[in-house]
């Protein structure tokens, strides 16, 4: 095909620009959303990975610990292990500002050893260097990131007060560390002073190590995985980032295949637009074919047409999703509303060669739509398509056995394990699923309309004998319909279910009548067992249970626990769904429930002993069952407060769960909880209010969610929308004519909303079926292996029954809105029209 | 049948019609020629209560279509009226016999019958044989007397041709006007054909031009 034809059938083909201008807009729409949730979260993993480089320095290694720390004493072996250069303790830990407005992450060091690793550790005074400023932090001092002075609103000189368990440390801020200000925002404070005022004398986080020059790297790292205990990890400094990568995987995973499924469908508009193109050209074509023109040209003309919309629609979407990420940025940060990030800088970091490979697929979804197009034209029947000025789409039939492999394919799919931690296997499930299903579509319509009864009314009749005449347009409307509803009940299923299981979960997990948390924000603050027993004086009070966590890496790769320890009543075991498949714990050994994800992510068993450092002591741990753990994603270890206490020696607690005397309101006995520790900056919550904030944070979590589905809803219904008006106009010599032979208008009209809405049903019933199973993959599988939930599969049948109704009525207004232009005056007369 | 008085209608500045009187007697078949753009095809959507009209009544069977409201016009054409176009019209979703059955269909007459009217009209134009074919496959003659069927099936009071034999050969022209004829005539309907061609003129009763807004009749069709 010569250059000159193209730009000449190029210029017919975008001739109606509205319907153009709604393909590429799909396409941008797409790409955007792809693009807006990579770059948000591209974003984010930069700050954390930069803040991790600044305040890592030179080191090559970590000895990463439990949030709770780990005896120092390891420290002296680590730093005699030959091939280890530097070795720099670290007490890092998340304290609250003494107005609890925020916290600050303060980092415990040895200034002469941390300088030697991050020489911006130590702020140099005015007109001193870096080597002779080095003068040792003491117990009052601190020193702050740039953004630590703007977080906390302060100024050197400022006494920064801080949370320490239920009182305050003030720490002089003598100096700005501007070097560090990758870092976040971070307050330096002598390792010593920050033990002892945060309560975590002997206590360290963890060891930063840089290796000796010539050093073997896998050789040291071997031999300081042999000599640390559980729950303190050998890692590289890139692993925070790398792990916060690796929890946010899933989420991120999950939003980005939403986006694509906003791209998939923005595809089937293209598919849609051109397939109408090619059936309002079919004269043409056929003309051109009769002239000369082969096979191939046409299908090259019309993969043209196809990466034309895609480019523009790619190169729209990129930048609209540039845009829009820094916009979101901006305004909700770096979580997107899930909660996993807190990052300040709020820096745009896009990764260019993920948003070129998103902006490709919306290039190649785009030519892959318009190839389906080609291939049904290449069948053309010029002779026939000369004569007759039929409208029908040139979709493509399928003999059956493919839709039933593609779902026996799904089927074993959905069986499969995750891989790399992502429910690769659920995914590829859920497309063939729906690929099947829109592939069904075609041979259900000849099934259906091959046994339809015979309608005696004239509209009925028409509306039969209309969509009988025109496989090609019912199927893509109907598979249309068949996937916006499909994707709209698997969502509605899975959020159903999980929200459900969530408030069921949560009415059994929260037995107390009030409870307290020492740290509200960071993890600076704790209850002592004179605060406790206080509390547990006050007349208010009628039993106080004491809540103890930590967090730990555990495994290869390194991967977070959570361990929580608190009594252990049959009512607390059955709040939580706990299964005892393990039996009782063995002599000398605790017994402990673990979560979905801790079976998942370790690999553990009902009956596996284990061994975790409570409170930095290694502790033989059985497990004798599993527990539903809704509040993280990583593994959780749930063992009795007295098996935690006797093995740790540590009695400390985070939060308190009260159980108030009859009558005593929940506000009455937060004062007095308030009266007995005065120092302390406590956060109160009731039952109520956290199963209500959670059921908001999880809504918020699925905003994202819904507005993603709602774009790719919205995108469906402007396809169909469409592809009604198409067809209408297409048909308005025939409507011009029922209109002659003594059809009404309304009557007409009547003729388009009964076509709309059987299209509709058919649509909305086999989608629901689609949907059905999708849901069940999606909760089973994909939830499951994303999220390491367990969750109960529940049916919103009412919303359902609506989303239907809603369906059918949209697809009815649609095609009655759609024809209303087919039916006007001018279209009345358009029988005297011979083109 | 037909009584039109004092019609008058305008687009823009561009008179039409003005001050046109028609009469046409049942089993009468009237030709109306003109150049293009004389107004023959307004004058027949005139008739057929498509249009309105500026001024002036027009009276059919008793009826005064001219003042129907769209419902009105469309139940009267439903019952009243047959049309025949130049491209045929034919819907391509039905088979023959169904398109010719369409009139029968919008006027709820049961199956059976419809089925019955619908043989028996093919018939009357020749071509019972075709009625279980698709309209893709008739010629252009066959598919122009499957439409006279069709305008005349339900025993109209009114036939409406617009260039009913533009996209024919003479000879299925000659054919088709003779079967429109002979309809008209059995039906015992006023019947209305326009056309730009005084050949196809010569067919119809009476022969009228229509020049400069008014009708007058041509000495020999």
């Amino acid at each position: 095909m010569n250059a000159a034809l193209l730009r000449a059938l190029l210029a017919g083909s975008f001739a109606n620009r509205w319907r153009a201008l709604l393909a590429v807009t799909c396409i941008a729409l797409g790409v955007a959303l792809a693009g807006a949730v990579h770059t948000i979260h591209s974003s984010a993993l930069d700050e954390i990975g930069r803040a991790a480089r600044t305040l890592a320095g030179t080191a090559d290694l970590e000895l990463q610990g439990p949030r709770n720390g780990f005896d120092d004493a390891l420290f002296a072996p680590v730093a005699r292990v030959v091939g280890v250069s530097v070795a720099s303790p670290v007490l890092d830990l998340e304290a609250t500002l003494a107005d609890g407005t925020g916290t600050l992450r303060v980092l415990g060091i040895d200034p002469f050893r941390a300088a030697r690793l991050q020489a911006g550790f130590v702020a140099p005074p005015a007109g001193a260097s870096v080597a002779t400023s080095a003068e040792p932090l003491d117990a009052a001092r601190a020193f702050l990131t740039p953004l630590a002075l703007a977080k906390s609103g302060m100024k050197v000189g400022d006494d920064l007060g801080l949370r320490a368990g239920s009182s305050v440390v003030r720490l002089r801020i003598a100096g700005a560390l501007p070097a560090l200000d990758d870092g976040g925002a971070v307050a330096v404070v002598d390792i010593a002073a920050a033990q002892q005022a945060f309560g975590r004398v002997g206590s360290i986080s963890r060891i930063d190590i840089r290796l000796a020059p010539g050093a073997n790297a896998a050789a040291v790292r071997e031999a300081l995985a042999a000599m640390v205990p559980p729950g303190v990890a050998v890692i590289t400094p890139d692993a925070d980032s790398r792990l916060s990568a690796s929890l946010t995987r899933a989420y991120r995973v999950n939003l980005t295949a939403l986006a694509l499924v906003a791209l998939a469908t923005g595809a089937f508009l293209v598919f849609a637009t051109m397939a109408l193109q090619a059936a309002r050209r079919r004269g043409e074509f056929a003309l051109l074919r009769a002239l000369g023109l082969e096979r191939r040209d046409v299908a090259l003309f019309v993969a043209a047409e196809g990466a034309i919309l895609g480019a523009v629609g790619s190169l729209l979407g990129t930048v609209l999703g540039l845009a829009a990420a820094d916009l979101m940025l901006h305004r909700f940060g770096y979580d997107l509303g899930a909660g996993f990030f807190a990052g300040a800088g709020q820096v745009l970091a896009p990764d260019l060669l993920a948003l070129g490979a998103i902006a490709s697929l919306g290039i190649a979804t785009s030519v892959a739509a318009s190839l389906a197009v080609a291939k049904s034209l290449a069948r053309l029947d010029v002779a026939q398509a000369l004569r007759d000025r039929t409208a029908d789409l040139p979709v493509a039939g399928v003999p059956i056995a493919i839709p039933l492999a593609l779902l026996a394919i799904a089927g074993v799919l959905a069986t499969l394990p995750s891989i790399a931690q992502l429910p690769l296997g659920g995914y590829a499930a859920i497309a063939m699923g729906l690929g099947s299903a829109v592939l069904l579509v075609a041979p259900l319509m000849r099934a259906l309309l091959a046994h339809a009864p015979r309608m005696e009314h004239p509209v009925t009749f028409l509306a039969l004998a209309q969509v009988r005449s025109l496989p090609g347009h019912l199927t893509a409307t109907v598979a249309g319909v068949v996937v916006s509803v499909a994707l709209a009940t698997s969502m509605g299923v899975m959020v159903h279910s999980f929200r459900l299981s969530l408030d069921a979960w949560l009415d059994g997990v929260l037995g107390a009548d009030l409870y307290v948390r020492s740290s509200p924000l960071g993890d600076s603050g704790f209850f002592s067992p004179g605060d406790v027993a206080r509390i547990a004086r006050l007349p208010e009070v009628a039993a106080v249970e004491s809540l103890r966590y930590d967090r730990m890496l555990l495994g290869d790769p390194p991967t977070p626990v959570t361990v929580i320890a608190r009594p252990l009543w049959k009512r607390v075991l059955n709040g939580f769904q706990a299964q005892p498949s393990g039996g009782p714990a063995k002599e000398g050994a605790i017994g402990a429930w673990i979560s979905a994800a801790a079976v998942d992510l370790q690999g553990w068993k009902a009956g596996d002993e284990i061994t975790l450092p409570l409170a930095g002591r290694p502790t033989r741990i059985q497990i004798v069952g599993t527990f539903r753990d809704y509040a993280r994603t990583w593994g959780a270890v749930l063992i009795d407060q007295a098996d935690y206490r006797r093995a740790s020696g540590d009695e400390r607690a985070n939060d308190l769960a009260l159980r108030l005397r009859e009558g005593v309101a929940t506000a009455k006995a937060a004062d007095a909880v308030r009266r007995a520790l005065p120092e302390a900056r406590l956060a109160f919550d009731d039952p109520g209010e956290i199963h209500q904030r959670s059921l908001l944070l999880f809504d918020r979590t699925f905003a994202v969610t819904w507005a993603l589905e709602a774009v790719a809803a919205l995108i469906a219904l402007a396809g169909l929308t469409s592809s009604f008006a198409a067809l209408a106009w297409s048909r308005r010599r025939e409507f011009g004519v029922l209109r002659h032979l003594g059809l009404a208008r309304r009557d007409v009209l009547s003729l388009l909303a009964v076509e709309g809405a059987a299209t509709g049903a058919l649509g909305a019933l086999i989608g629901l079926a689609s949907g059905a199973a999708v849901s069940a993959v999606l909760v089973h599988v994909v939830n499951r292996q994303s999220f390491h939930w367990d969750i109960e599969l529940h049916w919103p049948w009412a919303a359902l029954a609506s989303l239907v109704g809603a369906t059918i009525a949209l697809c009815s207004i649609g095609a009655t809105l759609a024809g209303r232009a087919a039916i006007s005056r001018e279209a009345v007369f358009a029988v005297k029209d011979d083109a | 049948m037909i009584e039109v008085r004092g019609l008058s209608k305008s687009f823009g500045s561009a008179v039409l019609m003005m001050d046109l009187a028609l009469d046409v007697a049942a089993g009468e078949l009237v030709a109306i020629v003109g150049e293009s753009g004389a107004g023959k095809s307004t004058l027949l959507n005139l008739l057929a209560a498509l249009d309105r009209p500026d001024g002036g009544t027009i009276r059919i069977d008793g009826v005064e279509v001219s003042a129907l409201d769209d419902d009105g016009a469309a139940r009267w054409r439903r019952v009243r009226a047959g049309f025949v176009f130049q491209a045929f019209h034919l819907l391509p979703y039905l088979d023959v016999e169904q398109n010719v059955a369409l009139p029968l269909l919008l006027n709820r007459v049961a199956a059976g019958e419809r089925r019955e009217r619908a043989h028996s009209a093919l018939a009357s134009v020749g071509i019972a044989n075709l009625a279980s074919r698709t309209v893709a496959s008739l010629s252009g003659g066959e598919a122009q007397r499957v439409a006279i069927a069709r305008a005349v099936v339900h025993a109209p009071r009114v036939v409406l041709a617009d260039e009913p034999t533009g996209n024919l050969d003479e000879a299925n022209a000659q054919q088709a006007l003779a079967v429109l004829r002979e309809a008209v005539k059995r039906e015992g309907a006023a019947g209305v054909l326009v056309t730009h061609s005084r050949i196809a003129a010569r067919s119809a009763d009476r022969a009228l031009l229509l020049t400069g807004g008014r009708l007058e009749a041509l000495a020999q069709p």
